[in-house]
């Protein structure tokens, strides 16, 4: 089984369970849903609940990260006095179980990040500096818009794979950057003067890369 | 030039800014309305390059040396994207700063900390996450008493359970709870400050000495030692955690045998320094005012992210 860790509302997170027979929602009122277990230092086997469906570990191949947090609003069958306490522990314990499982996860929970988190600016821009890649500054300030810069190309990396309309020498150093963030799939944008953009693993796959993200999900090992 | 952000009226704040002061440091400090005020010009790359400003007197970047974090819950408005840019600042700056704010994001999730430290060699209970009551009368019959507590970073009071309790936890179906065997012991907060340590003992009847409140929970918190191996550990732990400052709270147990419950970032120092005139203030200002290029070093190879950690 793929598990997709996302939100019921996500068009994307659809599009993919669609797109790949074997893959599932965990969605967040599946987190509040009885059947968890999982332990540290004690012999309980690890067990998920995925669309309503109490899942061991081993059975999970794959999965997919779509989601930083867990909203409160999210948690319609929660009294809404309690939401904001749950969904903050029900972040906490996903992290906890992405960190866990035996399963490949994409993206790997990074320093107790998750989701976009794992790829943050300041993260991500200070390992690509590092590479020698070329990064488009970004600039904060107090008043005053801020340009978003023109994207011209994308580079999206599955594991070791690289796809996109990106020149092959950035897909080379999207998929270096990749490794060294140990990140196994993001789209990496660059502006017209190839420096890079941004990155997020939040927009829907290309079909190849889709294609090469079931792939991977379905072997059962750690990225 | 130092910066401390956090509220005048959060002891530890208070306590490092005044004895910073003391010593004569420059210091600027900021809280909540003063983060509303700021003004700022910053451009991340590698490095954070740029200027802040307040009350029209601009710092450029390169002149801060230090920075000292316990930042308090910000308003939304321009303080949100003042806040971001702050944290960036810290999360980059070739600076000592106490601490990153991604270094102690671990506490914000009770029992991925938890795993962090058993892997890194110290003693943990053993710990169930779970929305099963089944899995949970299981856990409680085999170790009799067990304590909950919240697994995210929003406090909670740790209270205990036991086969008696068996009916309450059909409620651990609505959502994940933590249980963790019963350590029986003294408590010991031990404060890492670089590569010194202060350890703390708390003798104390309540379950969770931090609420103690009634006559039979009198409590005592005396200044101890550990040994050195210990010591070393631990502060190995905590550099692990790229954290030059943190709170670790242990448990010695009868059997001499200690147990490590969490590793805090944002500790809440001087409710130990008060009681036992530990100088935890003084070595905290001595790491921002003294440390060198290895500590930011240490720092800036870590990863970091715009998070506040606060142990109020």
């Amino acid at each position: 089984m793929i598990v997709i860790i996302g939100s019921r509302h996500d068009s994307v997170a659809r599009s993919i369970i669609a797109a790949l027979p074997a893959a599932a929602l965990c969605s967040a009122e599946d987190l509040t849903r009885p059947g968890w277990v999982w332990s540290v230092g004690s012999p309980e086997p690890n067990r998920w609940v995925v669309d309503g469906k109490v899942v061991d570990d081993p059975q999970v191949t794959g999965v997919l990260v779509r989601r930083t947090y867990v909203y409160p609003e999210e948690l319609v069958g929660t009294h809404p006095d309690d939401r904001e306490y749950l969904a903050a522990e029900s972040t906490a314990f996903l992290i906890f179980v992405l960190s866990r499982t035996g399963s490949r996860v994409v993206n790997p929970v990074s320093d107790g990040a998750l989701g976009e988190d794992v790829i943050r600016p300041e993260r991500w821009m200070a390992a690509a500096v590092d590479l020698g890649v070329d990064v488009a500054p970004l600039r904060l300030k107090a008043t005053g818009p801020i340009r978003a810069p023109k994207m011209t190309t994308t580079a999206e990396v599955v594991g070791d794979e690289t796809f996109g309309d990106a020149p092959p020498h950035l897909r080379a150093a999207a998929a270096q950057l990749a490794a060294a963030l140990g990140v196994v799939y993001a789209a990496f944008v660059f502006d017209r003067k190839q420096r890079l953009v941004a990155l997020s693993a939040n927009r829907l796959p290309s079909d190849a890369a889709l294609a090469a993200l079931g792939s991977l999900l379905s072997i059962r090992s750690r990225a | 030039m130092i910066v401390v952000w956090g509220a005048l009226d959060d002891p530890p704040v208070s306590h490092v800014l005044n004895t910073l002061r003391t010593r004569g440091a420059e210091v600027l400090h900021l809280d909540r309305a003063r983060v509303g005020a700021l003004d700022f010009d910053v451009t991340l790359d590698r490095e954070a390059t740029g200027w802040i400003a307040l009350d029209g007197k601009r710092i450029p970047l390169d002149t801060i040396s230090a920075m000292y974090l316990r930042p308090e819950a910000q308003q939304g408005g321009r303080a949100t994207s003042t806040t971001a840019c702050l944290l960036a600042i810290a999360s980059i700056l070739d600076a000592v700063v106490v601490n990153r704010p991604a270094a102690g994001r671990s506490n914000l999730t009770k029992p991925f900390q938890l795993a962090a430290i058993s892997d890194a060699g110290l003693t943990v209970p053993p710990t169930l996450v779970t929305t099963d009551p089944a899995a949970a009368r299981q856990f409680v019959d085999r170790h009799g008493r067990v304590v909950y507590k919240s697994i995210s970073g929003i406090r909670s009071i740790v209270a205990t359970l036991d086969a008696t309790d068996a009916d309450r936890l059909s409620g651990v179906s609505t959502g994940p709870v933590q249980l963790q065997r019963w350590i029986e012991g003294i408590d010991v907060r031990v404060h890492v400050v670089g590569t010194q340590w202060f350890a703390t003992a708390i003798e104390c009847a309540a379950t969770d000495y931090r609420y103690a409140g009634s006559a039979d929970d009198k409590m005592a918190i005396i200044a101890t030692d550990i040994d050195r191996e210990l010591g070393d550990r631990l502060v190995r732990l905590a550099a692990s955690m790229g954290l030059l400052v943190a709170g670790i709270d242990l448990r010695l147990t009868p059997d001499d045998e200690w147990f490590c419950f969490e590793v805090n970032p944002s500790p809440g120092f001087t409710f130990y320094e008060d009681a036992t005139g530990q100088q935890i203030a003084a070595a905290v200002c001595d790491l921002l005012m003294n440390a060198g290029a290895s500590e930011r070093r240490t720092q800036r190879n870590l990863d970091s992210a715009p998070r506040s950690l606060i142990d109020s």
